[in-house]
């Protein structure tokens, strides 16, 4: 029997999505598939406590990579938008590190660093070149008739989850990625 | 040696250290790792990530080179640079040490 979920993690919240995938399989429901840009397809299953690590990258990853985390015992789900998942169940880890990607603060710290880059960044350009100069010409009355009205309501939206966006998830990365850094 | 390289590199982190010291013999991720907890009696434990990240970063940096590969794992070894760099830190933490026993440091 399989279930779909949809629930929203923004690019700050990757390790409540992590918690969240953990407390679904110690309730007998493991992920099988994450659809863009927020849906989640779970498989019946025995109740376990399985680890679930989520890791960023830009760019395709090698066979090298995934050998690599195969070979720490780490199982790959699947892959959406960037994010990388793995599992591992908790009883094959011995140390904290064990159930880790990243055992130390540097690379925990690089993690947010490449997330803020090539994803912050890009929200930010988008928010100053698409997203303002639209809604203040809606605002100026410079969008007319009912196909204006529409597309201003759009850019009026968007301003709004953008201005959310940035100041949420640029403030969480910067807190995360501050406690690696101390 | 390049001067940014040594400024990246030293003083490294622990997990950088021990996977320098490891590749003075060739060896793969995974292999490092296990040494390491060996080693340290399983005080330092490097997470897949990490490594990844370090051997990747490492051998960019020229540190580090491809060896041979064995059952589809790639082995590295040190270059002459990362022997290099090695030695200073080797130097670097044998004075921490000898300092924190109280000796003082005649040159």
């Amino acid at each position: 029997m399989n279930k779909t979920v949809t629930k929203f993690f923004t690019i700050a919240d990757y390790e409540e999505e992590e918690e969240w995938l953990r407390d679904q399989h110690r309730n007998g429901w493991k992920i099988v598939k994450i659809t863009p840009p927020c849906s989640y397809t779970f498989e019946l299953c025995e109740p376990e406590d399985v680890i679930y690590r989520l890791d960023f990258s830009n760019k395709e990853e090698s066979e090298e990579y995934m050998n690599m985390l195969k070979d720490f015992g780490w199982e790959y789900i699947g892959q959406c938008v960037g994010w990388l998942y793995f599992r591992k169940p908790a009883s094959e880890t011995k140390t904290q590190e064990e159930g880790e990607l990243f055992s130390d603060n540097v690379s925990k710290a690089e993690l947010v660093s490449n997330v803020i880059t090539t994803r912050m960044v890009p929200i930010c350009l988008i928010f100053l070149c698409c997203v303002i100069p639209n809604f203040m010409r809606f605002m100026n009355g410079e969008f007319v008739g009912t196909f204006g009205m529409i597309l201003g309501l759009f850019f009026s939206v968007m301003f709004v989850v953008y201005v959310y966006l940035i100041i949420y998830c640029g403030t969480k990365l910067k807190r995360i990625r501050k406690r690696y850094e101390d | 040696m390049d001067d940014k390289i040594k400024r990246i590199y030293v003083p490294m982190t622990e997990s950088g250290f021990y996977i320098l010291y490891c590749l003075q013999t060739p060896q793969h991720g995974y292999g490092i790792s296990q040494q390491v907890k060996k080693m340290t009696g399983g005080t330092v434990v490097i997470s897949a990530g990490t490594m990844y990240g370090t051997l990747s970063k490492m051998e960019k940096d020229g540190l580090i080179r491809f060896s041979h590969e064995e059952e589809k794992r790639k082995l590295y070894q040190l270059t002459e640079l990362g022997e290099e760099i090695l030695a200073i830190e080797i130097k670097r933490i044998e004075r921490v040490y000898r300092n924190i026993k109280g000796e003082h440091i005649n040159e």
